[in-house]
């Protein structure tokens, strides 16, 4: 683990019931990196996101955000558990996620669900948040949506949104859990263009993606997932011409 | 027959109105305790907690299993017993009587808690799971996941449920005169009986209950519309 890694993970293994899925997998994005994670349904990219949040608590294996590794301790099943709640939170809210079906908040605006977790969570003044949200909701090009609700919006706006609501947490990464999935095909580029401009300005950001355009051209690293283990890796010019696990070379040619 | 109905000392149209206040002040006050039940109730169904989630399943069959008229007698006369037998404790001896109104409350909001705990916990459930992920996701407390995220979200699958058995409520606050509480069918029974004209004085309080239940909907109406707002009506 070097020093300027913004997200390092080790050896992280996670058991559903009797079924494994991740089988000791290892990781590291350092500051203003974008790491696209691939693989088929079922290889366990999104469960390895969900796990450096901890919205899915790891069965063994260590995770440290900025250098500073999540205290996990054995329950009393011999699963892991957090030890210091304050602490998860704290690291949660330095790492905005974006969800493949938005989650936006149904019942608030556009606005409110974006001054939401930083006036409760970061306790930023309401006035400060709201003058924020407009500059982040400019940015994504939905501002004049302020005082609309999400189920107003197209799937390509509310997806924009929610990366504004990530971003609007101020985060030292940004997760990215395959967030152009459920768009109609016309809708995926506007949010992909959002979120190469994120890269373009050096924002770290771990990406769970089926857009192989997207994971060339904008990552700065490339892995692979089968299975709950690392098939292929490497800078995206490496794996993309000259891959050599043969998994990733059918994962390529299936065109997904 | 109208002359029956006229308001002051010929009719009984002000006893009537006296009634329907009373019915109405029962069944809102019974209806604020209800959901008080049923919310808690519903809590401890989705506990983690075994004995509170057997606790609130006892509850809700036992009092979902009687008629509404028995749970009413049963509070009743069994607060009366209780009371006593804990006066004597204290060397007190004299009959007390339970306030009839009190007795009242108590049972229909003891009825509608464990109805409404079953509506609370579909709705609990109902809100989308996501939402919650990602409410987490930002850091927020169990806490504030609850009362920023869920509660509000909550009610738009609660209400149309809670209307359904705000009218029950509302209709059963007539059992109430069984215990000899001056509620709208009670004064409908005793004018009836005073000037021998049943069907006139029956219909009108058929005709105010029906009133009651109109200007329900269109309540219900309002908040569902509130609950909903925002959110389109195929999500």
């Amino acid at each position: 683990m070097t020093p300027s890694a913004a997200i390092s993970i080790n050896n992280l293994h996670k058991t559903f019931a009797d079924n494994e899925v991740l089988k000791g997998v290892s990781l590291s994005a350092n500051q203003g990196d974008v790491v696209s994670i691939l693989g088929s349904s079922g290889s366990g990219k999104s469960t390895l996101l969900r796990c450096i949040n901890l919205l899915e608590v790891p069965t063994s294996g260590q995770i440290s955000v900025n250098g500073e590794e999540l205290n996990l301790k054995k329950d009393r099943h011999g699963d892991l558990e957090p030890v210091d709640p304050k602490q998860i939170s704290r690291i949660r809210s330095r790492l905005s996620m974006v969800f493949q079906s938005f989650n936006l908040w149904s019942h608030m605006t556009i606005l409110e669900n974006i001054i939401e977790a930083p006036v409760h969570v970061l306790k930023k003044p309401k006035a400060q948040a709201i003058e924020d949200a407009m500059e982040l909701l400019n940015k994504v090009g939905i501002a004049e949506k302020a005082d609309a609700y999400p189920g107003e919006l197209s799937g390509g706006q509310q997806q924009r949104v929610a990366i504004a609501r990530a971003l609007a947490m101020e985060p030292d990464a940004m997760l990215f859990d395959e967030p152009t999935s459920a768009l109609d095909p016309e809708l995926v580029n506007e949010v992909l263009q959002v979120m190469r401009q994120l890269a373009e300005e050096g924002r770290t950001m771990i990406v769970v993606t089926h857009e192989m355009g997207f994971a060339r051209e904008v990552s700065d690293y490339v892995i692979f997932l089968h299975e709950g283990r690392i098939e292929e890796q490497g800078p995206p010019d490496q794996v993309f011409e000259r891959p050599e696990s043969e998994r990733f070379k059918q994962f390529l040619s299936s065109g997904l | 027959m109208f002359e029956y109905l006229s308001y002051g000392d010929t009719g009984f149209g002000d006893e009537l109105l006296a009634g329907t206040l009373l019915t109405l002040e029962l069944a809102l006050v019974s209806l604020a305790v209800g959901i008080f039940l049923g919310l808690i109730t519903a809590a401890a169904k989705l506990s983690q907690n075994r004995f509170y989630r057997t606790l609130a399943h006892l509850y809700t069959e036992v009092v979902r299993g009687i008629p509404e008229m028995l749970v009413v007698l049963v509070v009743f006369f069994g607060a009366s017993v209780l009371i006593q037998i804990v006066a004597t404790w204290f060397d007190y001896n004299e009959y007390i009587e339970v306030n009839a109104f009190v007795a009242g409350v108590f049972a229909l909001g003891l009825v509608f808690g464990a109805f409404s705990s079953e509506v609370f916990r579909g709705a609990f459930l109902a809100v989308p799971k996501g939402q919650l992920e990602a409410a987490v996701a930002c850091g927020m407390s169990n806490w504030q996941v609850f009362h920023r995220i869920r509660l509000p979200q909550m009610w738009r699958f609660a209400i149309p449920g809670l209307g359904n058995l705000w009218m029950v409520l509302l209709k059963d606050t007539s059992l109430i005169s069984i215990i000899a509480l001056d509620e709208l069918l009670r004064w409908s029974k005793v004018a009836a009986e005073t000037s021998k004209q049943p069907f006139t004085f029956y219909i009108a309080a058929a005709a105010i209950y029906l009133f009651l239940t109109i200007l329900s909907d269109l309540v219900r109406n309002y908040f569902e519309a509130k609950a909903n707002r925002g959110i389109a009506p195929h999500a």
